[in-house]
């Protein structure tokens, strides 16, 4: 049996609140395929008003947007995209650029940070002198935040100087900004001042903030036209879609000011996990809403088991790997839904088998936590 | 009924009207708590005039959304806005979207609207609301969200397949289902030269797929003569030059062909020819229903045959959002990890998996009222001077009506016509029209439509649909 669950997975897995289910059970809907569902039409122009760009398209995922922007963006075949090694569009969306768009990808080595070296970037650019043997490179992508560093902010001063080296030779810039908003609050920089260098960005509803589906590209008309249609290509033109834009309403109104709560559980959290012996964390390295941490060699504990006797506690964790004793774990913090930061820290505590360090605090109230029986 | 335009300018000048009528709201209603008695100076038409135009363009989102979610809107508002809906011109919404301008379109006010353009059109009922609001959901791409498992598990058990997959339209049904029974580059797929994927999937299983398609003849009824099926597929020897065939495509019901039903006796014929080829048969199923209905034969029986089937909930079951896709247990598995990477992989999409259980529930018994409606609304058509219709060929719930030649008349001015009185359709070319009736479709609204028909084509001036 298990008290409660601390789902620390990842951001997806925040649950509908109630006013986004009433907001959903009343919303103003109508076929967006043969015309436009009256809410989604409201969420897309909210969403185009709030990040500076012409227009704005809801899709179903992430995944869909990046797929979307980049084969828009590359329309012609032998396209090239620069975008980082470590970057999600690269590593978990099924290569889907290639295997379905036909766009072939260009990794440059992610730094730490998220970023990568101006300089590799611009040696990556194709030379059109050799357009014989070369594809043609049209597009570079950016991740901001960068989730496989860690979450981490790419600031408006590198961006901007991406976007100057792409509009030098004459490529596109997309933005993954699933976690915009994160990278947004964590560097206090309004988000359409964030991505004005970029031709086109991806937002998710669906994470921190909270929405049950979508995401949203926002980007010039004529690109969203182009996306329209390739979106009912790839089978995401969704009838009544006003019962989820309903939603990402409510999620941009109510939950993108809630995210900095969530970035000072997850330093809370950090500094808490830190001071347990066995297990290691770059408390500064924690920006936004993403822990890394890894567990000591030496200690008896792996990834695996830790996961699993969190588990038993009702604490939901991933794992990158846990082959080797020193794994890395990742905790992310979920918008409003997770309890007071020290009680998943001495929990850690006891299961990693060491000392316990931090006393138990009388807990304030929490809204919409999940209890499971 | 006089009609009242307010063109406003600018957003500002709306956003201004707006404001004021919400303070005087506001006032008129602190301290009372009987809706009668507040007093609104604008005349009612205005009101759900504004009401409505606001909530269809693009204008003042946050005013406008803190007046839906904030305020409670009297009961005798509520009416209105139910009672009075105004035809909105997809030209003109779509025009104040691409250019994100706020611009508020003057419309004019009509008692109803017959939305015929489509089954896709079908809203949520209100049990499909209250089911949707009060779904269990959880992520369905870490795991499994359980509105969703009952649901697929619900599909497939209806189908007789062993597993089912929640897709975000029927288009990905049909694309994922081509591209994983043809996931060996070079392959190709026999399918009809009028059905639905190979018409209005924007090409998909080409551009996006690699997938060669091989269309044959597809004959009135919707079916395509076993031979040519079978000259269709290509002789392994000639591998040198030819792809490889892999799948089988049908289409039941046949959308193109007037909604027309593919008996179970020539699904099973193509099943065995599949078989015989070792190829692979996918069903669009996206009426399915429709078909069961018409025929009074299972849909687990109907689609015995094939390998997999795309199913709509979207279209005459009426749910807001969706297909699902069934086969066996390994297919689906590939078809997952397909959703995926076409972007499909939905959070907690029970919200939209509980309104169609619903659906399943409640609507696909009202398909047959459905179909009589189609076939009343049909026998109306037949009976008016300058319009030619094939009765007898109705079968299910779409039908095509034509105008003779020699009448003034067009598709375009027809549609136009029809459209000032809330009633919208969709045409083929200037003399071919479509009509698709669902359950939000009264036999009032049956009536209505032929009566405009008729008025339409004998040229009497526009009345204003009171």
């Amino acid at each position: 049996m298990v008290i409660r669950t601390v789902d620390l997975r990842s951001d997806t897995v925040t649950l509908p609140t109630k006013a986004m289910r009433a907001a959903m059970a009343s919303a103003e809907v109508d076929d967006d395929v043969l015309g436009f569902d009256p809410t989604a039409t409201l969420l897309e122009a909210e969403m185009a008003k709030i990040t500076g760009k012409e227009a704005a398209l809801f899709v179903p995922s992430g995944t869909m947007a990046n797929l979307i922007s980049v084969l828009v963006h590359c329309n012609v075949r032998g396209s090239e995209v620069i975008l980082g090694d470590n970057c999600h569009i690269h590593i978990y969306e099924n290569g889907g650029i290639a295997t379905i768009g036909g766009v072939h990808p260009r990794p440059v080595r992610n730094n730490e940070d998220g970023t990568m070296d101006i300089g590799l970037i611009e040696a990556a650019i194709r030379d059109p002198g050799g357009e014989i043997v070369y594809p043609t490179t049209r597009l570079i992508c950016l991740e901001n935040t960068h989730a496989n560093s860690g979450g981490k902010c790419l600031s408006v001063e590198y961006t901007d100087r991406v976007g100057e080296l792409a509009k030098k030779h004459g490529l596109k810039l997309h933005i993954d900004g699933a976690r915009i908003f994160n990278a947004a609050t964590a560097l206090r920089v309004p988000v359409d001042r964030l991505v004005r260098a970029a031709d086109t960005v991806s937002v998710c509803l669906s994470k921190g903030l909270g929405a049950p589906v979508g995401s949203v590209i926002v980007g010039s008309a004529s690109f969203i036209a182009k996306a329209r249609i390739l979106r009912k290509t790839l089978g995401g033109g969704m009838r009544q879609i006003g019962i989820l834009c309903a939603a990402g309403l409510i999620a941009l109104q109510e939950n993108a000011g809630k995210l900095k709560h969530d970035h000072k559980n997850a330093k809370a959290l950090a500094e808490g996990i830190n001071q347990i012996k066995g297990l290691k964390v770059d408390v500064t390295s924690v920006e936004t809403n993403f822990i890394y941490f890894d567990i000591e060699e030496g200690s008896n504990m792996t990834a695996l088991k830790l996961s699993k006797k969190l588990e038993e506690y009702g604490i939901l964790i991933m794992f990158e790997n846990s082959s080797r004793s020193s794994s890395k774990i990742t905790c992310l913090f979920v918008c409003f839904q997770i309890p007071p930061t020290h009680e998943t820290v001495i929990l850690l505590g006891c299961l990693s088998g060491f000392d316990l360090l931090h006393t138990i605090r009388s807990r304030r109230g929490t809204c919409s936590t999940q209890y499971h029986a | 009924m006089d009609e009242s335009i307010l063109m406003f300018f600018s957003s500002e000048a709306c956003n201004l009207f707006f404001l004021c009528f919400l303070r005087r709201h506001k006032q008129n209603l602190r301290g009372r708590h009987k809706a009668r008695k507040a007093k609104i100076e604008f005349p009612p038409s205005q009101v759900a005039w504004l009401l409505d135009s606001l909530l269809f363009s693009s204008s003042s989102p946050s005013i406008l959304h803190s007046f839906i979610h904030r305020l409670p809107p009297p009961p005798y508002i509520k009416n209105l806005t139910a009672a009075y809906q105004t035809v909105k011109t997809e030209e003109s919404a779509g025009e104040a979207r691409i250019r994100g301008l706020s611009i508020i379109k003057p419309v004019k006010m009509v008692i109803r609207t017959v939305d015929l353009r489509s089954d896709t059109v079908t809203l949520p009922t209100k049990t499909m609301r209250a089911a949707m609001a009060g779904a269990e959901v959880d992520d369905d791409v870490l795991g499994f969200d359980p509105t969703a498992s009952c649901l697929e598990a619900e599909m497939a058990k209806i189908t007789g397949k062993e597993a089912a997959l929640f897709v975000p339209s029927g288009t990905m049904g049909n694309l994922i289902s081509v591209l994983v029974h043809c996931d060996v580059r070079g392959s190709e797929a026999i399918l009809g030269d009028k059905c639905h994927i190979h018409l209005y999937e924007n090409g998909g299983i080409a551009t996006i797929g690699g997938v060669h398609p091989r269309p044959v003849k597809n004959n009135e009824d919707g079916t395509m003569d076993i031979g040519l099926v079978e000259a269709a597929i290509r002789d392994p020897q000639g591998e040198q030059f030819y792809p490889t065939t892999r799948l089988i495509c049908l289409e039941n019901t046949h959308a193109n062909s007037g909604g027309k039903c593919l008996s179970v006796e020539y699904t099973d014929r193509v099943g065995e020819l599949a078989k015989k080829y070792g190829l692979k048969l996918h069903i669009d199923g996206a009426r399915i229903f429709n078909a069961e209905t018409a025929l009074g034969v299972p849909v687990g029986r109907l689609v015995r045959a094939a390998d997999s089937a795309s199913v709509c909930l979207s279209k005459g079951l009426g749910a807001p959002v969706g297909s699902v896709i069934v086969g066996s247990a390994r297919f689906i598995a590939k078809a997952r990890v397909l959703r995926k990477t076409l972007g499909g992989g939905m959070r907690q999409i029970g919200i939209l998996c509980a309104a169609g259980l619903i659906a399943l529930q409640e609507n696909v018994g009202k398909l047959e009222q459905d179909h009589r409606k189609a076939k009343a609304l049909a026998e109306g058509i037949a009976q008016i001077k300058g319009l030619k219709i094939d009765v007898a060929s109705v079968e299910t719930n779409i039908m095509y009506f034509d105008i003779e030649e020699g009448s003034n008349m067009t598709a375009l001015k027809l549609r136009k016509k029809l459209e000032e009185h809330g009633i919208l359709i969709m045409f083929e070319n200037s003399s071919r029209v479509r009509l698709v009736m669902h359950h939000q479709i009264s036999e009032g609204d049956v009536q209505y439509t032929i009566s405009c028909l008729k008025n339409a084509m004998a040229g009497l001036p526009e009345e204003n649909g009171i």
